[in-house]
């Protein structure tokens, strides 16, 4: 640990302005003996100042007006009826719609987020090869990566449409079904539905990554497994894999993350409805700001908890990974 | 290949704790300056659609106008969005920077907080009595009106002739003869059905206006959100069985299918596309009607019985001040001179909604005939509970889960009774 902290490369800072200049310049050279040690340690803080200050502002602050909002009164007007306690927690706990709301939230993170990790790892093996027209299927890959989200989902949900969606006509044209359905109608259709595009716009950026692992793969380690008689799936399970772990954590932390708090596609498609029943806990969030601010930021604080949580199981898992 | 994960890992950090923050953003009122001039602000929700028509430009015209009347007076006008001007508006209000002066959504919760002008601080006496009765008495709460109605609209039965022909159902003349009752409903739904009409019952549950929605046809049966006395009475008895009489409906297929997902725009392109019977229609899809060259019939909504009274829903769009300000002088010529009859008129034809000053009714009416059924059912339509501070919440947990009442009238209802009668607790 302590060699990557002396290690670690400077953070990125924007240039400095003028007015600042002038203090750094002065602050790293020491003029009395008694301020040296103590003046020598600031010497960073004019490169990681700015870093900091935005850091508190757009992070910290933000995070501390939600906690505070969570314990207001607000209705979904904004009029602040003053403190409440945890009064709004204790409203949110008792909300019947909360559990099947976090129950969804689960498997739609564990569903989106395994069908991505395991459809990646083939497709990012199938791009790593040489084939004729790589060029373009790579291209084609990054295509639901650079539509923007929203409209994804908005086009999947006209797609799904019951009057004007062509899912419908092509299914009723081939018989399979006896009347059109409406395919975002009610939670049992629309779930698989809204996983499968959830795991359709998670593809490309998972793929990409682990893409780059492989590519970071060293051809020598091929080379010898093939001399040693590997199989090519024992070379798959015991080099591919072990080496691609960093980049496949990397990958799987974000991703669990991003869907974690997905709403364009859940907001997209149904608007987690009908009722809540295919709200997230972050469409239930959303949903909950229309009736209750304060209700509706007590969700947001769970929401960060469960977050942090992610993170720190994150830090776990990639500790054992340097010790393995 | 560590330092990578424990860049990734910081990356990882930060973004978790920026992608659970929540953003917002806002914009102060107004304010007066040196020279004696001073600024309102006033915030607006826009009724053009896919971008044409905005009413950024309507605004600018009136403003351009009052500022050359008035030059002691400048309006900073905010165009939002109706989909986002409730949330906007929240906002401001949560950050304390009020606007002066907004048109749009419910008053009655801020005016129950104290923060609004009473109609008589910001409106003329001769504006006020100009009022259609029945939308200035909507805008009342406590016995002092806060709500001004600035534009108004109600609702009626919509058929498609083509398809009613189709299915051989009766017509008179060029017009379709439009169900009376709920059995004629049923009956023509299924003649509809059989002749092979896509959704022959048009049901708009979704989120979008399901109060609405599912108020007509409650208020058709003797229901209603609340009783004679403005007691809350979502679970009536009259409204659980509407629910049931719906419900049947949508197992027959005789609706489209999941109404508690379907928004009213969607099925008002779909019934421009000729692929619905008939629904509850307003006013704003005789554009849509027109450009598609749809034959159509317009009926008064049908009701649960023979022999009742058809009802139907009122619905109009509120302008208030906000005391934060201290602008009531200003406010108020800006307020006498935005309710003109020529600016009235100007945005009722615009947008095919109706106007709330009797002056106006009067020039629209002439102007736009095809208005006039819409402006003769004003005067008794009826109204949600607006000026119930409640409403706004009950209103947006109504809108929510109302659709799930086709399936579970009792629990549903029940369950937003018990709602409305806690909301802000």
């Amino acid at each position: 640990m302590s060699q990557q902290t002396t290690s670690a490369e400077p953070v990125p800072t924007p240039p400095l302005p003028p007015r600042r200049g002038a203090k750094a310049a002065s602050a790293p050279r020491p003029t009395a003996a008694g301020g040296r040690n103590s003046l020598a340690r600031l010497g960073p803080l004019p490169w990681i100042g700015p870093s900091i200050v935005l850091i508190l502002l757009v992070v910290v602050w933000p995070v501390a007006e939600m906690v505070i909002t969570s314990t207001h009164r607000i209705n979904g007007l904004g009029i602040d009826f003053g403190f409440n306690g945890v009064g709004r927690y204790t409203k949110l706990f008792d909300d019947p719609r909360l559990g099947s709301v976090m129950l969804w939230t689960v498997l739609w993170t564990v569903l989106v987020v395994g069908f991505t990790m395991v459809i990646s790892l083939a497709l990012a093996q199938l791009y790593n090869q040489n084939f004729p027209g790589r060029r373009v299927t790579r291209w084609a890959l990054i295509i639901p990566w650079a539509a923007s989200v929203i409209v994804t989902s908005i086009g999947f949900r006209w797609m799904l449409d019951e009057v004007a969606g062509m899912l419908n006509r092509l299914m009723l044209d081939l018989g399979l079904i006896p009347s059109a359905q409406n395919w975002t109608g009610d939670a049992a259709h629309a779930k698989p539905w809204l996983v499968f595009v959830a795991v359709f716009v998670s593809l490309p950026f998972t793929t990409y990554t682990l893409l780059a692992g492989l590519q970071s793969v060293p051809a020598e380690v091929y080379e010898a497994a093939r001399v040693d008689g590997a199989s090519t799936w024992q070379t798959y399970f015991r080099i591919t894999l072990p080496l691609l772990r960093p980049s496949f954590l990397v990958a799987l932390v974000i991703n669990l993350i991003n869907v974690f708090n997905s709403f364009p596609v859940i907001w997209g498609m149904t608007q987690g409805g009908p009722n809540t029943d295919t709200s997230t806990s972050t469409v239930f969030m959303y949903i909950l700001g229309q009736t209750d601010v304060g209700e509706s930021a007590a969700m947001s604080v769970v929401n960060f908890a469960v977050v942090i949580v992610m993170v720190l199981l994150f830090l776990r898992v990639s500790r054992w990974n340097e010790e393995s | 290949m560590n330092r990578r994960l424990l860049n990734a890992s910081v990356l990882a950090a930060g973004a978790a704790l920026a992608l659970t923050a929540c953003g917002s953003d806002s914009s102060g009122g107004g304010s007066a300056s040196g020279d004696g001039v001073t600024t309102i602000k006033l915030v607006a929700a826009d009724y053009g659609s896919n971008g044409q028509n905005p009413s950024q430009a309507y605004w600018d015209g009136v403003i351009g106008a009052f500022e050359q009347a008035n030059p002691k007076i400048k309006v900073d006008v905010q165009v939002i969005n109706w989909n986002d001007i409730s949330t906007k508006l929240s906002t401001m209000v949560q950050n304390k920077q009020y606007p002066d002066v907004v048109e749009g959504p419910g008053y009655a919760s801020f005016a129950q907080s104290g923060l609004l002008y009473t109609a008589d601080q910001v409106l003329d006496p001769a504006v006020q009595a100009n009022l259609i009765p029945s939308l200035a008495k909507a805008g009342d709460q406590g016995g002092a009106a806060y709500g001004i109605p600035f534009v108004s609209s109600s609702r009626a039965f919509l058929i498609n002739n083509a398809l009613w022909q189709k299915a051989k159902l009766p017509m008179n003349g060029n017009q379709a003869v439009a169900p009376k009752t709920w059995a004629d409903v049923e009956s023509d739904a299924k003649a509809l059905k059989a002749a092979g009409v896509e959704v022959p019952l048009g049901l708009p549950l979704g989120s979008e206006e399901a109060q609405a929605e599912s108020f007509m046809w409650e208020m058709n049966n003797g229901g209603g959100y609340v009783d004679a006395s403005g007691k809350w009475a979502i679970n009536s008895p009259a409204n659980i069985a509407t629910f049931k009489q719906l419900g049947t409906w949508v197992n027959e297929g005789l609706t489209e299918k999941d109404p508690g997902s379907v928004k009213r725009t969607d099925l008002y392109a779909d019934f421009a596309s000729g692929k619905v019977g008939m629904l509850n229609g307003m006013p704003i899809q005789l554009q849509d009607v027109q450009k598609s060259n749809l034959d159509v019939t317009w009926a008064p909504l049908p009701t649960a019985q023979t022999g009742q009274t058809p009802q139907t829903l009122g619905v109009g769009d509120w302008i208030y001040g906000f005391k934060a300000g201290g602008h009531a002088s200003q406010v108020k010529a800006f307020l006498d001179f935005a309710f003109q009859k020529q600016w009235q008129v100007k945005f009722d034809e615009e947008y095919d909604l109706l106007p709330v000053t009797q002056d106006a009714v009067t020039q629209v009416s002439k102007d736009v005939p095809a208005l006039v059924p819409f402006l003769k059912a004003l005067p008794a339509a009826r109204f949600v509970p607006v000026s119930n501070p409640a409403w706004d919440t009950v209103n947006a947990q109504v809108k929510v889960q109302i659709g799930g009442a086709l399936k579970d009238p009792q629990g549903v209802l029940t369950t937003l009774q018990t709602a409305a009668t806690q909301a802000g607790q």
